[in-house]
Parts: C-alpha cells; structure tokens; sequence
C-alpha cells in the first residue's frame, strides 16, 4: 500500500472548477431570470447567445449597407435627385466612393455631399443629351473616362 | 468609425419638425406614402429606425380627397366586429361619408412599418377634415410640403382668349350636330 495514512487517501478532483465555471457565468451576468446564476441553464443560453452573435456577424454587414443606402438617398432627395440616379451617375464619372463613405459624408460634411449629388446630376444632363441627341456633339467634361493601365 | 474628425455639432439636428400637407383634390395614396417617409424620419441623412427621429405631420382637407378611377365605388374596407356574423364591409364612399378622417388615416397605418413604433407614428399624424386647425397646432407647424399632383383646371376656369387660341384639331363639317 502507498497510501498509509488518512490524509494521504484525500484526492482533489479538479481544483479549478469554480473558475471554469465563472468562465461560463461572466458571459450570461446580463441575461434575465435563472440563466443568469444557475451554471446548467446559463450553459446553454450562452452557448444559443454565441450562436447567435455568429450567425449576425454576417447579418451585421447587411444591415449596414442597406442603413448606408437608406440615409444616402434620404440625402439625395434632399438635392433633388433619386439614389439609384447618383450611384449610377457617380460610378459612371469613376468616383469609386463606397456607401459606408458616402453615407457619412452626408452626414457629417453636407457641402461635399451636395457637391457629388451635383456631379451626378451633371453627368445625367450629359448622358441624356449623348442619348437624345444626334452623336455630332461630343460628350461633356464628365462623361471622359480615363482608362488607366 | 474610428477616423471621424470632429465636425461643428448642429444643435437641431434631432429636433422634430411639424409638416403640413394639404390634401385637397389629392390621391390619398400619394398623401399617406409622403406621411409616412416623415413619420418615420426617413427623410433625414440621420435616420436609424432606433433613434426615434420622426417628425409631426398635419394633413388637412382630407375630406376633398381625390380617388382616381372608379375606387370610390370598388375599393372596399372590411373589418370584423370579432362577434359571429359581424363581418363589415364598406366601400370608399361610404366609408368616407361616415368618417371623413378614416381613409387617410387607414392608408398611412398600411404603410408605417408593422413594429411597435407605429402606434406613437400614428400619434404624430394629425388629421383633420377641413381648413380649421387648432391654434397650437397651427404655432407650431414649420414647413408646407408641396401637393403631389398637379390640380387640373376646370374648363369653367379657362378663359375665352385661352379657349380660342387653343390649337383646333379638325373643323366640324356645317350639318353636323353635336351631342
């Protein structure tokens, strides 16, 4: 026998267990009723919670954008002008601004938004004059597009 | 958006604007989707369907309203009482003869998105039948919104110089007689 005396038969299962668990219940301290102290029901809330904050990491981009598109024609309108317009016309004259940019520029800096909204409208006048027209004139300023190589 | 610079802080930014529209001999389709673009704040560059940035909006005349087409007659409003037999169906008509406020009101709530905001959207729209406004209502409106439809004139309206410099597309032979 190893063991020959009674302190040397006292076995630790596991001595950090408290601290795994608190691994666990840190992240559920904000959820309501039980899940938020009972170790088994917060195991599995967190676990539906982490799921959750996968699944939205590419929701979150989405979201995003279609926020983006919402404010920038809410700006647009402002000017007179219509969303699929500007793009349209902006990616047309190669300002290659995405709309998390253009979207905080009509927010934050109004005059260089109106400032684009009128090279779009520019640039509209111009491709309805080339459409409609006979072809002799040349196209205007806006509609030159440097191929760059 | 962590390369922000510090732009001048505008002090009325979320502030909330009361809107007039005035309805008269309008579709009140064309009326609500207005309404409810600045119920809902869409018309701002600040808009988050979060951030409570709707504004006020007063329509009045909304009993000269104008249905294109035959809808006066053929669009009908149902409605259940929620006891046995108690379906409802009225037309336009009808419907607007009972309460003049209830078709523009009916069409905004269809077109608010169908969350819980849209009940406080619908206690920032103020409706009201005919010209009259309530004097604090009536302080506190900012901007008129223009009429979306152009109002076409009478012929009673048009003058004789305008009737006969009108361009005339064929001459009627002398024996013929109109209805």
């Amino acid at each position: 026998m190893v063991f020959l005396t009674l302190s040397c038969w006292i076995r630790s299962r596991g001595p950090d267990r408290y601290w795994k668990v608190q691994e666990v219940l840190k992240h559920a301290r904000h959820f309501r009723g039980r899940k938020n102290r009972c170790y088994s029901l917060a195991v599995r809330a967190v676990r539906r919670a982490f799921v959750y904050a996968t699944k939205a990491r590419k929701l979150k981009k989405r979201n995003m954008r279609t926020l983006w598109i919402s404010r920038i024609a809410a700006a647009t309108r402002e000017h007179g002008m219509k969303y699929p317009a500007l793009m349209h016309n902006l990616t047309k004259t190669s300002v290659q601004l995405n709309r998390r940019v253009i979207c905080d520029l009509a927010v934050t800096e109004p005059r260089s938004f109106l400032s684009l909204a009128k090279l779009a409208r520019a640039r509209q006048q111009e491709g309805f004059r080339a459409a409609l027209g006979d072809g002799k004139e040349p196209a205007g300023v806006f509609s030159r597009v440097v191929l760059l190589q | 958006m962590s390369s922000f610079s510090r732009s001048a802080q505008q002090w009325a930014t979320f502030a909330r604007s009361w809107f007039l529209i005035d309805a008269k001999m309008q579709p009140p389709g064309k009326i609500a989707t207005m309404c409810s673009v600045r119920l809902q704040g869409k018309h701002k560059p600040i808009y988050h369907a979060l951030s409570d940035c709707g504004d006020h909006v007063v329509v009045i005349n909304t009993r000269h309203i104008a249905f294109s087409g035959n809808k006066w007659e053929q669009k009908v409003y149902s409605s259940h009482t929620g006891y046995p037999g108690g379906f409802k169906q009225v037309t336009a008509a009808q419907l607007h003869l009972k309460d003049p406020k209830a078709i523009v009101k009916l069409a905004v709530y269809g077109m608010l998105p169908k969350n819980l905001h849209r009940r406080t959207m619908m206690q920032r729209l103020h409706i009201f039948p005919d010209d009259e406004l309530p004097d604090d209502i009536r302080a506190n409106l900012t901007e008129e919104l223009p009429q979306p439809r152009e109002i076409p004139r009478k012929l009673s309206e048009y003058t004789q110089e305008e009737i006969d410099a009108f361009p005339r597309l064929w001459t009627p032979p002398e024996d013929y007689k109109m209805k």
